[in-house]
């Protein structure tokens, strides 16, 4: 054995969970660190907690004195808990409006921190400096994908206590606002997922960045459009107005739209949502029995009512609650294929077998020792060894 | 010779671009410790060659093989044990210095305890000491170079490949390189190395494979690519003697059978008539023609062989494959 040989040997190493993980880490920090550093950060937090405190007040400013007229006077509640009911609108409306615009920023911005990332790395040539590395490309793009998510995290949970402001109101649980987080969360990672995807796919960022708002778009507005159209192409086929059955279009349609998540948790709150919000989610699912139909809703849940109130028979009652879980797993789902796509556009094509089983030689054999070798052939090299007992 | 097991082998290495063939069949031998040369003209496949070995390519066929590991088989393995200097790349500007190494560092694997004091002793070895906490956003072409340059031995790799580490360079910055990569060498790295320009290599590298069109013309140590041409070289034949005496010494030259032609006949400042003739023949039948020369009383003042200098030599090379594609 020559000491050239003992140069090659393979060094012990880290299990491979571990060395996985220690890839995230270090693509994290050099993420964080180039992203973290100087004032862009801070501003864009500081900016992002102002706008929603400033929501906040303004829905405080101009729904107040509407709600303690409404709920305080004659109408129905009478003085009965009138005070407790106008706290608990202001809550509602402060934590509906809240989330809608926490929704609407952060489905800006999660975008805009992954839509460049792996793009920007082939525009300014380091991508192959850093796919040469013996980390994973699935490290890379994991790593890449939380870093990106780590900033959106800390701006959602700086506005936690934002939001809790209407736990003093009422009108909004604890519960609410967890349900809240998590759509946010999800909503985060799946476009965070989509930016990452196009940045990968694409070589210019300019083209990532435009796609991943397309996407954005069509998901939200796209598919509640699209929705609508179907189902009225769907009843005018129909020759009598309210006749048979109401057609929908399939709910599926709905399962990437965050907005409709978002729409769900703040009609969970209790009592009976806000703003009729149950009443359309309901119609999503065809549980009210026409478009214009009415529901009726007693806390949580939402029954479908014909046009003089009474239940509608036949169609499951629909509780609030339906349509975030379905969405957020979606939105989990999705992430990890639209991960596990970007992390094969990142290997070098052609190469994309040899990263199946790690650290495994797969290809032909190993190149023999050489001429000159001959007093060494009788033994054999680490290299070889190891090889043998990775068989 | 090589000794033990060669630190990069290819064998009949093919790239291939839909019709075009960026790597026709290329084989390379080095053994540890040497300093190999990749030269040839720009497009001549050194670069897809060199990132086949540094696995960002697939062959096409043919294997390659760094420290025996094929590089197709066991990708992760083989980048541990190469560095790899791209010819294009980018810095991470927004970067500190010392944050630039630890970053690859980490990516390489490298513990904790071990990258402080080695970072620093990199930044010693490309001498950019002084740039430690500076931003790489603020560094000259120069240093990026160094420092891309350091960045490819955090994990104190066994084999380095540069593409064209000298392309851009100003005179300064080169020879500072240049220095760099024998200390290099020293250290017990080997160092693959690629240039446009023959002269750039010549002084520092064992051997180099002088490579056109996908495949190797030549290849071995520059003396023996040097020796392997001498076999037709031009000899200036200084004469005294008029005209007659001039023609009559060229049409001696002209039965040889080892003289393909007889050249010039210009008259130098000291009387003596230079005549040039390429000579397909060792140095041994040279100094036989020379006193065969003298022996048939031509009146020889001055015998020797047109210096091929290493650009020279390289435009020979791959001009004879031109000639070869041409015909």
């Amino acid at each position: 054995m020559t000491a050239s040989d003992m140069a090659y040997a393979r060094p012990p190493r880290a299990s491979a969970a571990r060395e996985f993980g220690s890839s995230v880490v270090t693509i994290m920090v050099k993420e964080l660190r180039s992203r973290m550093r100087g004032r862009r950060a801070f501003i864009v937090l500081t900016v992002y907690l102002a706008i929603l405190a400033l929501i906040t007040y303004g829905v405080y400013v101009i729904v107040a004195p509407n709600a303690r007229g409404i709920t305080g006077g004659g109408f129905g509640g009478g003085g009965f808990g009138g005070q407790a009911n106008a706290s608990a609108l202001i809550g509602q409306s402060i934590f509906t409006l809240l989330s809608i615009f926490q929704l609407i920023l952060i489905s800006f911005i999660a975008p805009a921190f992954t839509a460049g990332q792996i793009s920007v790395e082939r525009e300014k040539q380091t991508l192959d400096l850093l796919i040469s590395t013996p980390m994973r490309p699935s490290a890379i793009v994991i790593g890449k994908l939380a870093a990106a998510l780590a900033f959106v995290v800390l701006m959602i949970v700086a506005a936690i206590p934002i939001t809790a402001i209407v736990l003093m109101y009422g009108g909004a649980s604890v519960d609410d606002i967890i349900r809240q987080q998590l759509v946010l969360l999800a909503t985060a990672l799946v476009l965070g997922a989509i930016g990452l995807f196009y940045s990968a796919l694409l070589k210019r960022t300019q083209a990532a960045t435009v796609l991943t708002y397309v996407t954005l778009l069509a998901l939200t507005l796209g598919t509640a459009m699209l929705f609508i159209f179907w189902t009225v192409v769907a009843n005018q086929t129909e020759d009598g107005f309210g006749a048979g059955p109401q057609k929908r279009a399939p709910e599926l349609l709905m399962y990437m739209n965050p907005g409709i998540a978002m729409l769900d948790v703040v009609s969970n709150t209790e009592p009976g949502g806000f703003g009729g919000i149950s009443g359309m989610l309901a119609q999503l699912r065809g549980n009210a029995p026409n478009l214009n139909g009415e529901v009726e809703c007693q806390g949580n849940v939402c029954r479908p009512v014909d046009q003089f109130g009474n239940p509608v028979d036949g169609v499951a009652e629909s509780g609030s609650g339906y349509w975030w879980p379905r969405i957020s797993l979606t939105f989990v789902a999705v992430a990890a294929v639209l991960t596990l796509a970007a992390t094969r556009l990142v290997i070098p094509a052609g190469m994309r077998w040899a990263f199946r089983r790690p650290n495994r030689p797969i290809g032909p054999a190993p190149a023999p020792a050489l001429s000159g070798d001959v007093a060494d052939e009788s033994a054999p090299t680490i290299v070889e060894l190891n090889q043998e007992s990775e068989r | 010779m090589i000794t033990g097991t060669p630190v990069v082998e290819t064998r009949g290495l093919v790239k291939r671009y839909g019709d075009h063939l960026a790597v026709a069949g290329v084989d390379l031998l080095v053994g540890p410790g040497e300093i190999y040369g990749l030269v040839g003209p720009n497009g001549a496949g050194k670069t897809t060659t060199m990132k086949i070995l540094a696995t960002l390519l697939a062959p096409s066929a043919g294997e390659a093989y760094v420290t025996g590991i094929p590089v197709g088989g066991d990708p992760l393995e083989v980048r541990r044990r190469i560095g790899y200097m791209p010819d294009f790349y980018g810095v991470y500007d927004d970067l500190r210095v010392w944050e630039y190494l630890d970053f690859f560092a980490r990516c390489y694997g490298v513990p904790a305890n071990r990258r402080g004091p080695m970072i620093n002793e990199l930044l010693e070895i490309v001498g950019l000491t002084d740039k430690r906490d500076g931003y790489v956003e603020s560094m000259s072409r120069g240093m990026r170079q160094r420092l891309c340059l350091a960045h490819t031995l955090v994990h104190d790799p066994a084999l380095l490949i540069l593409d064209e580490p000298a392309s851009g360079l100003d005179p300064r910055a080169r020879v500072e390189l240049r220095e760099i990569l024998r200390e290099l060498r020293s250290m017990g790295k080997t160092i693959l190395i690629s240039s446009h320009i023959l002269p750039e290599l010549g002084e520092m590298c064992t051997g180099v494979a002088i490579i056109d069109r996908g495949r190797v013309l030549r290849s071995g140590s520059i003396d023996e690519i040097e020796r392997s041409l001498r076999a037709t070289a031009l000899l200036r034949v200084d004469l005294l003697g008029d005209e007659a005496a001039v023609t009559a010494a060229r049409e001696w030259l002209g039965t040889d059978p080892r003289i393909a032609d007889v050249l010039g006949g210009t008259t130098g400042s000291d009387g003596a008539v230079r005549i040039e003739a390429s000579f397909d023949g060792p140095p041994e039948a040279q100094a036989d023609l020379l006193r065969g020369m003298v022996g048939a009383g031509h009146r020889v003042v001055g015998f020797s062989q047109a210096t091929s200098d290493l650009e020279e030599i390289f435009l020979k090379v791959t001009g004879q494959s031109d000639e070869e594609a041409a015909a």
